[in-house]
């Protein structure tokens, strides 16, 4: 048959434009920083998959990039289907990137209600001795949001301090609270729907036709 | 918006949105604007249920309790997907696959003398079937397998007809199937819509039918899929193709004048702001000068709270009702989705019942197939024009979209996005284009 049952966790990344959740997206999938924010660094590509272990356990994280599309219009609701986590970026030395976050909040919970939510202060190397944005800020954001927020982090892409710690640490959590795809469709809207599949991949539709068709 | 863009794409319905994507892929600079502040146009899925509630006028009732709003997700426009069709090809070669879950659709039924039945799926339900009697039977086998051995390449399949020259009508009476047979053949199998095509070419009747049965082998309950979270699904996803390859989106904006200079199109004005073009690409509800009207289609919503009867209560099905058997020009469609495709609270089913419309009196018209669904809880129903571009676009470079028809799948789509495509920009669609930036790299 030609469908497959991906084992995956869909992680997305939420934001404004420009707090740099491409950038985070470049850092987890290659390691790398790209000051400029030209809009063909994501050309083509939108999620990567990287495998996270604790013990025995693992899981493959398929990390999302929203395609720019927040620039000027706001993101597709598929987006958000199927997602098990969602990050909220904000950049550290812009209040108002942090203070719309709540717009975000309530698209998360309305399209991914199952997802755990976590909260990323980016562009820690900018913060400077007087941070726009205080942890207190974000303690009280937190608070605010009746404790949907699993755990908060600070990031810098430009020196890769925090970045990789915060992924290892939401793959940690992903594993640990042991949320399997099925268990996450019983609980949504339509109850039971664990029978749903991904097409085949590109090239691979070819053979896959099991037997003759039979109407006769 | 004050910038000069390759194509300028208005409306994000799914023929829009999938161009979009194409000419973001081929390496075009895209602006693609909708005047609603959703994606989709009238193929979105509607949410939450107050909202479809409203865009028909009216408000959720008190004395019905449809479970949670946010659970709906109801489309305008009935269609599913055939499992090998052109759609189906298209997401899967461009890779929007990626962002999409499908379910295979229960069953396919067909009316006949007042009650419906089922398509068969394999020989044991054709051997039980009441469609057709014993020797029937046998003769339609044989048709079966002349289709299923069939080759276009290999005129020796074609035994001594020639499909190309030869009708549709020499084809069934080289087997001599019977009229019921021919009409079950036509409508169930083939997909017509009418009666037309007995004396259309053999080759396109074979085709329609390899298409049924190469859709049905691939999951082998139904040749059709169905999208969860609905049909919008289908649009977002180009929607996003077409942004990863650099595509401008804007919604909520008002589209105020398509600005020609010399005949041809140079840009687009919403209030102040102009955006230069060399191409438009849109759907008829942005150029109501440039197209004309053909006829209308019915579509009538049902939300119930229980399957379809004598259906087996599957949770998503089609029933056909071939034009003959209610003494129509054209068949009349219902579908049928529920809950376990996400598009309705627990316990929840929308049918859609719709046709071509040939009177005066459209409702009544849809009323052999709101028989079969028993009781529903609420019903919609829109009537809409079915447009088409009265010219190709050549001069103008405004290329224009038909209408969705009231065909039950997307193969018409499909013709038709390919189509304006080639129109546009001279070229077949380039698949090889479609690489991820690490294999471009
Ligand atoms: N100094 C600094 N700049 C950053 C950091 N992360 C991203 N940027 C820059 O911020 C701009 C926007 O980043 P981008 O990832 O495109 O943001 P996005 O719109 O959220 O995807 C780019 O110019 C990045 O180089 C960071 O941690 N520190
Ligand atoms: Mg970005």
């Amino acid at each position: 048959m030609a469908s497959i049952k991906v084992p995956e966790q869909k992680v997305i990344l939420c934001g404004e434009y420009g707090v740099g959740k491409s950038s985070l997206f470049r850092r987890y999938a290659y390691d790398t920083f790209i000051s400029s924010s030209s809009r063909k660094s994501t050309l083509g590509l939108d999620n990567f998959n990287k495998e996270y272990k604790v013990d025995d356990r693992s899981i493959q994280m398929q990390l999302w990039d929203t395609g720019g599309m927040e620039r000027v219009a706001s993101i597709t609701s598929s987006y958000y289907k199927f997602a098990e986590a969602a990050i909220l970026v904000f950049s550290l030395d812009n209040a108002a990137s942090f203070h719309v976050l709540s717009q975000h909040l309530l698209e998360i919970v309305t399209y991914a209600e199952n997802a755990k939510i976590f909260l990323c202060g980016n562009k820690s190397d900018l913060e400077g001795t007087t941070p726009q944005v205080t942890e207190a800020d974000m303690e009280n954001f937190c608070e605010q949001c009746h404790n949907l927020i699993s755990s908060t982090y600070k990031t810098s892409c430009k020196t890769g301090e925090g970045v990789e710690e915060m992924f290892a640490d939401i793959g940690r959590q992903l594993i640990l609270s042991n949320r399997s795809r099925l268990e996450l469709q019983t609980m949504g809207a339509g109850g039971i729907g664990t029978d749903s599949f991904k097409l085949g991949g590109r090239g691979s539709e070819e053979g896959e036709v099991a037997e003759p068709p039979c109407l006769c | 918006m004050d910038e000069e863009y390759d194509a300028i794409v208005l409306g994000t319905g799914l023929k829009e949105c999938i161009l979009s994507g194409m000419l973001s892929v081929s390496g075009k600079k895209v602006l693609h604007i909708d005047r609603n502040k959703y994606y989709g146009g009238e193929s979105a899925s509607i949410t939450p249920l107050e909202e479809l509630f409203s865009k028909f006028g009216s408000t959720l009732p008190d004395e019905v309790t449809f479970g949670r709003g946010r659970d709906w997700n109801v489309d305008l426009i009935p269609k599913f997907l055939m499992a090998n069709g052109s759609l189906v090809k298209l997401l899967i070669h461009t890779g929007v696959t990626r962002y999409l879950e499908f379910k295979s659709v229960e069953g396919s039924y067909v009316f006949k003398g007042g009650k419906i039945s089922k398509v068969p799926v394999d020989q044991k339900e054709a051997l039980a079937s009441d469609l057709m009697g014993l020797f029937e039977k046998r003769r339609f086998r044989n048709f079966l397998v002349y289709i299923q051995e069939f080759s276009e390449a290999d005129p020796k399949t074609w035994k001594d007809i020639n499909p190309q020259s030869a009708t549709t009508a020499q084809l069934y009476d080289k087997f001599g199937l019977d009229p019921n047979t021919k009409d079950f053949t036509g409508h169930a199998l083939a997909l017509y819509r009418d009666d037309e095509y007995i004396n259309d070419l053999a080759i396109h009747t074979i085709r329609r039918i390899k298409l049924y049965s190469d859709s049905l082998a691939r999951y082998g309950k139904s040749p059709y899929l169905y999208p969860m979270y609905g049909l919008g699904e289908l649009p977002q996803s180009f929607a996003r193709l077409s942004a990863i390859y650099g595509g401008t989106y804007m919604l909520d904006k008002p589209v105020d004048e398509i600005v020609i200079e010399n005949g041809k199109v140079v840009g687009v004005r919403s209030g102040t702001e102009i955006a230069r073009c060399k191409q438009v690409y849109c759907d008829p509800s942005y150029v109501q000068d440039r197209v004309k009207k053909l006829n209308q289609v019915i579509r009538c919503i049902c939300l119930m709270d229980h399957p379809i009867p004598n259906t087996k209560d599957a949770l998503s099905c089609q029933i056909i009702i071939p034009q003959k058997q209610v003494n129509r020009k054209s068949d009349i469609y219902v579908s049928l989705v529920s809950y376990t495709h996400q598009v309705s609270a627990k316990g929840w089913f929308i049918a859609m019942v719709s046709t071509t419309v040939e009177t005066d009196n459209p409702e009544l018209e849809i009323k052999p197939g709101l028989d079969l669904l028993g009781s529903y809880k609420k019903k919609f129903v829109t009537v809409s024009d079915y447009y088409e571009p009265t010219d190709l676009g050549t001069e103008s470079q405004i290329f224009i979209s038909t209408s969705y028809d009231a065909t039950t799948h997307f193969e018409t789509v499909c013709t038709d996005v390919v189509n304006l495509f080639k129109r546009g920009t001279g070229e077949d669609f380039d698949f090889s284009k479609i690489k991820l930036e690490e294999e471009a790299s």
